[in-house]
């Protein structure tokens, strides 16, 4: 199993009066290949759970297993390189750097992983070629909509090849005409045999998932497969 | 590290163009600091090399050695062979300059004693002296490099050799002005005068100095110094001249001197003896020359530290402004260390551009500055300028340090969350 997490809590203030418990004693395990929706209202915990199973933040207690690693023996560098070569993030908005042009953005996990010249630019142009934008290399994220900048936020997530894609409310800046193009792309993704673990409060979106995990105050209160019809 | 330096290099100088108008204004402290410093020390640096060079054509690099020990032995030696040891890097020649009063020159008519006689007259007459009288010349004991100590050349025949010395050889060299008294326009060399009633042949004429003086530096005679047994066997040779190879090299053997003449005349209880340069007023010049740079150099370099403030200033602005980016960075892998080399070279490079401007500032603001208190033409030289622009990397780096450990401690998620 590619993502195990063993009793996981992450509480803020812990001991105040005013403490929060944003992620509760959750375990769960999630294989390679899985295509899996966590679920939950605003304040749920899931993007308290994107940032532990991304490794931006650790939890306060448990364990979290990646790939078979405890995360919560790894430095700050260790994390660093996870991040850099194992997930590929996704963000509701975007999150791609104003200054840098579309190609220097999707460059720029492969320039942390120290890919140079020639093979990083054929790196990133494949994979702007993967989200339909080799035309627009030169532009300046600005100078796009907002289904093209997301379409670069996935090719930079993409460009190093991680095993793990997640996307945090990918769509929720998007109309849905587009929203329904990004997902269609995480689908063929995840066809392709990349892990995607979707984080979102709407259903509708949830729906495409093969596996829904629902989060409430914390705590997983339904984790089901389903059948979806784009497999 | 896993980015190139290139890359981040490339990336530094994307983001300070990005942002050209307030780069400029974050550079103009370190802009202003550096012209200043090095319009200061360049221009003190000319100044000093100006003068050096005056002192040098003024005859000087010349060391007057006072020496003499208790029980009248003879120092000359000893201080010859201390010379030779320093090498021509720093001493060019060393010689008595004992002058011998009552020594009567004598050629067919003319003598000294008469030449006495035209000077006495000469002062009895009143009125203006006759330039072309005739006085009579003094008589000085060198070796045989009295010539380069006292900056004299020769116009004919020969110098007073080694062998002269050694070989108690009677033979003296005329400067022009005398030769000029006791031979008119004829060639005095092979010519015997008798100097004290001994023979002597002279064997070469000095170039004149100072054509136009009566009382000139001319109107001399140098016997080899070995002569004295015949002229005056009781004198005693307590002054002497070295000459030093440069204005810089004066200093350098006058210190080295003065702990030669120490041990040897062992520590005033055996004898004394000092060195010193006839342009002591060179050295005052020289320090307060260094004072003033002193000076103005701290207060530029104040204003060099206020320009460093304000770099950490803007960059602690950058890196709040930033502090997105800086999150997104970190999400998608870059460590700590990335973060950091990438501020340290963003401000490394803002004060780096800084200080090229600075030091283009800098060499106007020297050349106007030599134009207008000396009139004379001083380009900074090759070492300042590099310096310079060290000096500004190197702050940039310094007042860099702060703000980049400031945004290497961000937190991802905490970053990611700015606005």
């Amino acid at each position: 199993m590619l993502v195990r997490l063993n009793h996981v809590y992450k509480i803020y203030g812990e001991g105040l009066e005013s403490e929060v418990r944003a992620l509760d004693d959750v375990s769960l395990t999630i294989d390679r290949g899985e295509f899996v929706a966590i679920v939950g209202q605003s304040g749920s915990g899931k993007s308290t759970m994107m940032n532990v199973l991304g490794c931006l933040d650790i939890p306060t207690r448990g364990d979290y297993f990646l790939d078979g690693t405890d995360v919560r023996d790894l430095t700050d560098k260790e994390l660093s390189h996870i991040r850099n070569r194992q997930i590929g993030f996704i963000f509701q908005q975007y999150n791609l750097i104003p200054s840098l042009t579309v190609l220097e953005n999707v460059e720029l996990p492969l320039i942390y992983q120290g890919i140079n010249g020639q093979r990083r630019r054929d790196m990133a142009m494949e994979a702007l070629d993967r989200v339909g934008l080799a035309g627009r290399v030169k532009h300046r994220p600005v100078e796009m909509s907002g289904g093209q900048q997301q379409r670069v936020a996935i090719a930079r997530a993409i460009a190093a090849n991680p095993p793990i894609v997640m996307a945090d409310e990918p769509t929720g800046a998007l109309d849905s005409h587009t929203g329904q193009e990004v997902l269609d792309f995480l689908r063929r993704l995840n066809r392709e045999g990349t892990t995607v673990i979707l984080i979102t409060h709407d259903n509708s979106i949830a729906a495409s998932a093969r596996r829904i995990v629902r989060l409430a105050d914390g705590k997983i209160v339904e984790d089901r497969e389903q059948e979806v019809d784009w497999l | 590290m896993a980015v190139k330096f290139g890359q981040a290099l490339k990336m530094a100088f994307r983001s300070i163009l990005g942002n050209k108008g307030r780069s400029f204004l974050t550079m103009l402290g370190i802009i202003i600091g550096i012209a200043s410093v090095m319009t200061i020390v360049s221009t003190v640096n000319g100044m000093n090399q100006e003068s050096m060079k005056q002192f040098e054509a003024m005859g000087t690099n010349k060391i007057n050695v006072s020496a003499s020990t208790y029980n009248g032995t003879d120092v000359f030696d000893d201080l010859y062979d201390y010379c030779s040891s320093l090498g021509s890097d720093l001493v060019l020649g060393v010689t008595p300059n004992a002058t011998m009063w009552d020594i009567n020159v004598v050629y067919g008519s003319k003598s000294s004693k008469s030449m006495q006689k035209n000077e006495e007259n000469m002062w009895n007459s009143g009125g203006e002296p006759d330039p072309n009288t005739a006085l009579p010349p003094t008589a000085y004991l060198g070796s045989d490099q009295y010539a380069i100590c006292n900056n004299f050349s020769l116009a004919r025949g020969r110098d007073i050799s080694n062998i002269d010395i050694k070989n108690y050889n009677q033979v003296c060299v005329m400067g022009a002005r005398a030769a000029r008294n006791f031979f008119n326009y004829a060639d005095p060399v092979g010519q015997t005068v008798q100097v004290n009633g001994y023979p002597f042949t002279v064997v070469g004429v000095y170039e004149a100095k100072d054509p136009d003086s009566l009382w000139s530096m001319d109107n001399i005679i140098v016997f080899p110094y070995t002569a004295r047994r015949q002229l005056n066997p009781n004198i005693t040779m307590s002054e002497f001249v070295v000459k030093a190879s440069s204005g810089e090299a004066t200093v350098e053997v006058i210190s080295r001197l003065s702990g030669f003449l120490a041990g040897l005349t062992n520590n005033g209880q055996n004898g004394w003896g000092y060195a010193y340069s006839e342009n002591q007023w060179q050295e005052s010049q020289n320090e307060y020359l260094a004072m003033i740079s002193l000076v103005l150099g701290g207060i530029a370099a104040i204003s060099l530290l206020v320009g460093g403030i304000g770099i950490m200033n803007i960059m602690l602005v950058t890196v709040t402004e930033r502090t997105r980016e800086i999150g997104i960075r970190r999400a998608i892998g870059a460590e700590r260390s990335a973060i950091v080399t990438q501020f340290l070279i963003e401000a490394a490079m803002l004060c780096g551009m800084g200080g090229i401007i600075g030091i283009g500032v800098g060499t106007l603001g020297t050349r106007l500055a030599g134009k207008l208190l000396m009139q004379i033409d001083i380009w900074p030289s090759l070492g300042i300028t590099a310096a310079a622009f060290a000096l500004s990397v190197a702050l940039g780096i310094l007042f860099g340090i702060y703000p980049a450990a400031k945004a290497s401690r961000l937190q991802p998620v905490e970053a990611l969350r700015a606005q």
